[in-house]
């Protein structure tokens, strides 16, 4: 017999159970996934909502902000592509939506889907063979050649050519929505470059921390074996026996970068864009700051119509000028094939009953939704006939009349006119519509902000790669839903959620990981070569961050020498003078005529002034969100706190002492990041770049204050600047107990290699990392970089303080930026010539 | 008839280029009614590789490398070409355009003649409604496929003007059509747009056309540069014919086939992609001479 709090323990339970579903009505006419028509829970919930209720409301809310929490960490967002503007790499950009409530299915009924997914991904990787190939299903009439012709992914030049790793299809996903007669049905396919899988990933790793116990005890399918099948899919194809594995994105400004910087990183793939790889004797290969390095599996993320200018689209940039006959010669794997997202229309989709039989002799274990394509009389017919019952869609893509997206068009909405319209369009040009049924999906129940559900609309995006066992199937999936009970419209670009999906198994699962058994790990200290494309963004964050922190101390001493009660001082005011003089040469403050604090303002926060702090952390923030993969979550949001406390979207001008103290706090910040760098940041290829950057720019920068403040006549005043500039007022008196004299201050400014504040120190660091940079010579002289940065540093730690005018300090300067392009041109822009020639 | 043709292409830069790659069609097709007897390249400066290929349409492309410093880059082709094309007999035997379209869509063939390939948009041809607006009174129901381009043809001759300063390459075709002026590429796509939007095959067609008219014909427009065409697919029975907009003719033995293609982008004559910064001027010089 249960005692009292046990009892008192089951009372709480039904209540929360009663409170979490006292909002949920399901909708008329639809499947509900959690509730059957007879208002029960259905099974595969009970052990899911019992191990729910068993948290406390607060715990519950704590769970919840975790798994956002792993989220927002990780980076990853998605872009919204209307939103997106070509000039900032940050536009559009949203956080990811994770509804917390996962979808369950029973594995009996996962069998299915599995079952069927896999069939499909079979009968469409045959079609593609037959249509860049022999062509028999068209010539024997089960598939009208028109409805392969009008698809924007027919890539014609493919016609016959070889399937390098014999797949055209190494993942495929299908979406999938639940009839109102409980059975499964596919809404659309997705072969050119299906995406989601990482989102899912994701949704899964953040669900998993967040409800550890649950998902233990649910027996949740894992995921990871199912990459590891893509991954051995993708190097079974390959050439070579290690090969190299590149993920090809259209770059930052894609809806889905994130997932495919994150996907790179969790699969161990090489992130590249079309910039980065280059033909050479008919293989492609990665222009990487190590020379060009072979690219045996290319997994593409850009459509297939941009992958190589030269045969097809011309004004791509996205591609590699070449990869067509690379492919022809089998040299390179790039899957999925270019050519196959010509199977994804909605007029194939019509014919893949018919296919099915033909092709495997079996009918499909998972229908598709109802479509006929308006290219053939009968179908037409049977569209015109019914046409208030249909929906009208693009047979291939979008451009369809006034539908955005190619959404399709519900017929029975429609104003006469639109129909009218849209019956002549038919008429006219069949080939370009399909007719499909119109379809109700079913609903699932998401949590609203009040720890109620509620049920919304979903579709499920199911993944199966090619392994070298056959086709495996992701056990879950991504799992969109609406934001309305519209039960027709479910796009990511209208604010959807996403819910992770678990696959309820019978019996406890398998731990598989990504992860080889710990006695067969090989220790590596490096990882690859780092793309020449990546370092040129690296080098260029290390300077803009370093160009911003000496903005920031001509800002904050110019105001703390106007806050200084001795302002008035003959040798203060021209030293203020000097520094606002800087400021307009640096291109960070309006004319010398304005009022010294318009200057500092506009310096801090004038975004409009290219020199500003503002305007560098803006750049800053711009190469390193093309590199994000490469940087610490701390680091990048070190990189939007700066941001946030730079940029203002008021004019009002603040007082002396609040420019000063944001200054001082920017300052402070990039300290941190510094600081982060120096202690957390692997001493791989990609800090030295970052290093190498910032060394150069602070060596230019104090070179700069150096030439200002530090002439053999310079009065006392001066000298008292140049100290602050450099932060090392006290390292100066601790030493000297004299006053301020050129000698000793222009010593610890220019050659004082203990000061990490000197031209000295910058230049010696330089030389060190420079030296350390790969060579690809042959003949064992050295590099060009490494030329200059060693005869610098020696002229400069032999020099004396009695050399010094300011056109000895002008030539350091000017020998620092030759450096500097001497490191860009042997390292980031390697055209078409000057490249050293290959190898692998 | 025997033609000697010259294409020369010149290429000026403002500042040497380090690297430079092109895809040429600029080869003659040999096809029925048309044989090639000779056909050579000539390059300036000397191509670091060349590869020769023949496109899906049947074209023959040929790619360019060059690894040199040049601040000028010369492509010139010769060749040698006999046209003897039957041409059309007096009667029309061609079938209602209607039943031309449905046997269009109900092609079982992906072969590169096959008209289901110059049945939908391309690159430089969206199916622009105003383009189909303009070509409908041409195909009144039941009219046969070859009366109906006829007509577009002479309606077109005498609606638009040939204006080469009216537009240039990238223009698009729907505003070639609204201001009733352009030269043989914007004409060429004009018509493409029209007859596909009503459901009629139509390809491009580029080459040349005799430089010097027989004794007492008037010169031809764009007889001095590359000309352009249209074909259109009358059925099975007929196949393609080719009419020339510009010059309100049946394209026969003045015209010479150099690619055949979708629109402009499949057959342009040079594509380029050189590394380099700074301007570039191009010269264009054909010269085709029948020697009988």
């Amino acid at each position: 017999m249960p005692n009292s709090r046990q009892l008192e323990s089951q009372r709480t339970k039904s209540d929360r159970r009663a409170r979490l579903l006292a909002n949920y009505r399901p909708l008329a006419g639809v499947h509900d996934e959690l509730v059957s028509p007879d208002g029960d829970i259905r099974p595969q919930w009970h052990a899911l909502l019992d191990e729910w209720t068993n948290l406390a409301p607060g715990e519950l809310t704590r769970r919840t902000a975790l798994a956002d929490r792993h989220l927002s960490d990780s980076g990853v967002s998605y872009r919204i592509r209307d939103e997106v503007d070509l000039d900032d790499m940050l536009s559009g950009e949203r956080s990811w939506p994770m509804s917390h409530m996962p979808l369950p299915i029973s594995e009996d009924e996962w069998r299915t889907i599995e079952a069927g997914v896999a069939q499909r991904a079979g009968l469409l990787e045959a079609v593609l063979r037959d249509i860049y190939g022999p062509a028999r299903l068209i010539s024997e009439g089960a598939l009208p050649a028109a409805a392969v012709t009008g698809s924007p992914d027919y890539l014609r030049p493919l016609h016959g050519a070889a399937v390098p790793g014999g797949q055209h299809l190494q993942m495929y996903a299908c979406d999938l929505g639940r009839g109102p007669d409980g059975k499964w049905w596919v809404l659309g396919d997705r072969t050119q470059a299906p995406s989601g899988a990482g989102y899912a990933l994701e949704n899964r790793l953040a669900m998993a921390r967040a409800f550890p116990d649950l998902y233990r005890a649910l027996n949740v399918e894992r995921l990871a074996s199912f990459f590891q099948g893509f991954r051995a899919g993708l190097v079974s194809g390959a050439r070579r026996a290690d090969p190299r594995i590149c993920l090809l994105t259209p770059g930052p400004l894609s809806e889905s970068y994130f997932e495919q910087a994150y996907l790179a990183r969790y699969l161990g793939f090489l992130l590249v864009e079309g910039g980065d790889l280059v033909m050479r004797n008919n293989l492609v290969h990665v222009r990487t700051i190590a020379g060009l390095k072979r690219a045996d599996v290319i997994w593409r993320r850009v459509d297939g119509d941009f992958t190589d200018p030269l045969e097809l689209n011309a004004s791509s940039r996205l591609g590699v000028a070449g990869l067509l006959h690379a492919i022809r010669q089998e040299s390179v794997v790039v899957a999925n094939g270019p050519g196959s997202g010509v199977v994804e229309s909605r007029a194939l989709m019509s014919f893949l009953p018919k296919l099915s039989r033909k092709v495997l002799g079996q009918d499909l274990l998972l229908p598709n939704i109802a479509t006929w394509w308006c290219g053939q009389p009968r179908e037409r017919k049977t569209v015109m006939d019914r046409i208030d019952e249909m929906a009208i869609a693009s047979a291939f893509r979008a451009d369809i009349r006034d539908a955005s997206d190619g959404e399709p068009l519900i017929m029975a909405e429609q104003g006469a006119d639109a129909r009218a319209e849209m019956i002549a369009a038919i008429q006219t040009r069949g080939v370009d519509f399909v007719g499909q049924e119109v379809v109700k999906i079913s609903t699932m129940p998401v949590l609203r902000d009040d720890g109620t559900l509620e049920p919304r609309p979903f579709a499920l995006r199911v993944y199966a790669t090619a392994t070298p066992d056959g086709w495996r199937v992701m056990p879950g999936g991504f799992c969109r839903t609406s934001d309305r009970l519209d039960a027709r419209a479910v796009t990511m670009r209208e604010g959807a959620r996403s819910s992770d999906v678990w696959v309820l198994s019978e019996k406890p699962v398998d731990q598989v990981t990504l992860l080889p058994p710990p006695d067969q790990i090989q220790i590596r200290r490096v990882v690859g070569n780092l793309p020449s494309r990546v370092a040129d963004n690296l080098f260029w964050l290390g300077r803009y961050l370093e160009r911003a922190e000496g903005v920031l101390r001509l800002t904050r001493t110019l105001l703390g020498r106007m806050i200084d009660a001795d302002s008035r001082m003959p040798g203060q005011q021209d030293a203020v003078k000097r520094l606002s003089g800087m400021l307009v040469a640096w291109g960070a403050a309006p004319g010398a005529r304005a009022p010294a604090m318009r200057q500092a303002f506009a310096a801090l926060h004038g975004l409009d002034h290219y020199g500003s702090a503002a305007a560098c952390i803006r750049e800053a923030k711009r190469t390193a969100s093309v590199t994000r993969e490469r940087l610490s979550v701390d680091a990048w949001r070190l990189v939007g706190d700066l941001t946030r406390r730079l940029e203002r979207d008021t004019d009002d001008v603040p007082t002396e002492g609040e420019g000063y103290e944001t200054a001082d706090r920017a300052l402070r910040d990039l300290a941190a990041f510094s600081g982060l760098a120096e202690e957390n940041m692997n001493r791989g290829a990609g800090w030295r770049f970052l290093e190498i950057g910032r060394r150069v720019e602070r060596a230019i920068t104090t070179c700069r204050f150096a030439r200002q403040f530090g002439d053999q006549a310079a009065p006392a005043e001066h000298l008292d600047v140049l100290l602050d500039l450099i932060d090392s007022q006290i390292t100066y008196r601790s030493r000297y107990l004299v006053g301020l004299a050129f000698h000793p201050v222009i010593d610890m400014v220019l050659f004082d290699e203990y000061n990490p504040r000197s031209v000295a120190f910058q230049i010696a660091r330089l030389d060190a990392e420079v030296a350390a940079l790969p060579s690809v010579r042959d003949d064992g002289l050295m590099e060009m970089p490494r030329r200059l940065s060693l005869k610098l540093a020696a002229d400069v730690a032999t020099s004396r303080t009695d050399q010094v005018d300011r056109a000895f300090v002008l030539t350091i300067e000017q020998r620092l930026m030759g450096l500097s392009e001497a490191v860009a041109s042997r390292y980031f822009l390697q055209s078409g010539v000057d490249a050293p020639s290959p190898k692998s | 008839m025997l033609y000697n043709i010259r294409h020369t292409t010149t290429y000026t830069y403002n500042s040497a280029v380090p690297f430079g790659r092109c895809v040429l069609r600029m080869f003659p097709r040999i096809e029925p009614g048309q044989t090639v007897m000779s056909s050579a390249l000539s390059i300036s400066p000397h191509a670091t590789e060349r590869r020769d290929s023949i496109c899906f349409f049947g074209n023959r492309v040929a790619s360019i490398t060059i690894e040199k410093p040049h601040k000028a880059l010369t492509v010139s082709v010769t060749s040698l070409v006999e046209v003897m094309q039957p041409g059309l007999v007096g009667l029309d035997v061609s079938q209602s355009w209607e039943v031309i379209r449905d046997e269009a869509a109900d092609s079982v063939s992906l072969d590169p003649s096959s008209p289901v390939h110059f049945l939908f948009q391309s690159r430089l041809v969206p199916i622009e409604p105003t383009a189909v607006a303009y070509a409908m009174p041409s195909f009144p129901p039941g009219r046969t496929v070859l009366d109906g381009i006829t007509d577009l043809m002479h309606r077109m001759k005498a609606d638009f003007i040939y204006d080469p300063k009216a537009t240039v390459v990238s223009t698009p075709l729907a505003q070639a059509l609204e201001n009733r002026r352009g030269v043989c590429q914007d004409f060429a796509h004009v018509m493409i747009s029209g007859l596909r939007g009503l459901g009629l095959p139509a390809a491009y067609v580029s080459g040349y056309l005799r430089t010097i008219p027989p004794p007492g014909k008037k010169r031809l427009e764009g007889a001095d540069a590359t000309h352009a065409w249209v074909s259109v697919w009358c059925g099975h029975g007929m196949g393609w014919v080719g009419l020339d907009p510009t010059n309100d003719i049946f394209a026969e033995n003045d015209h010479i086939v150099v690619a055949r293609g979708r629109d402009y982008a499949d057959v342009s004559p040079l594509d380029g992609v050189i590394v380099g910064s700074g301007g570039q001027s191009i010269d264009v010089k054909v010269d085709v001479e029948p020697l009988g």
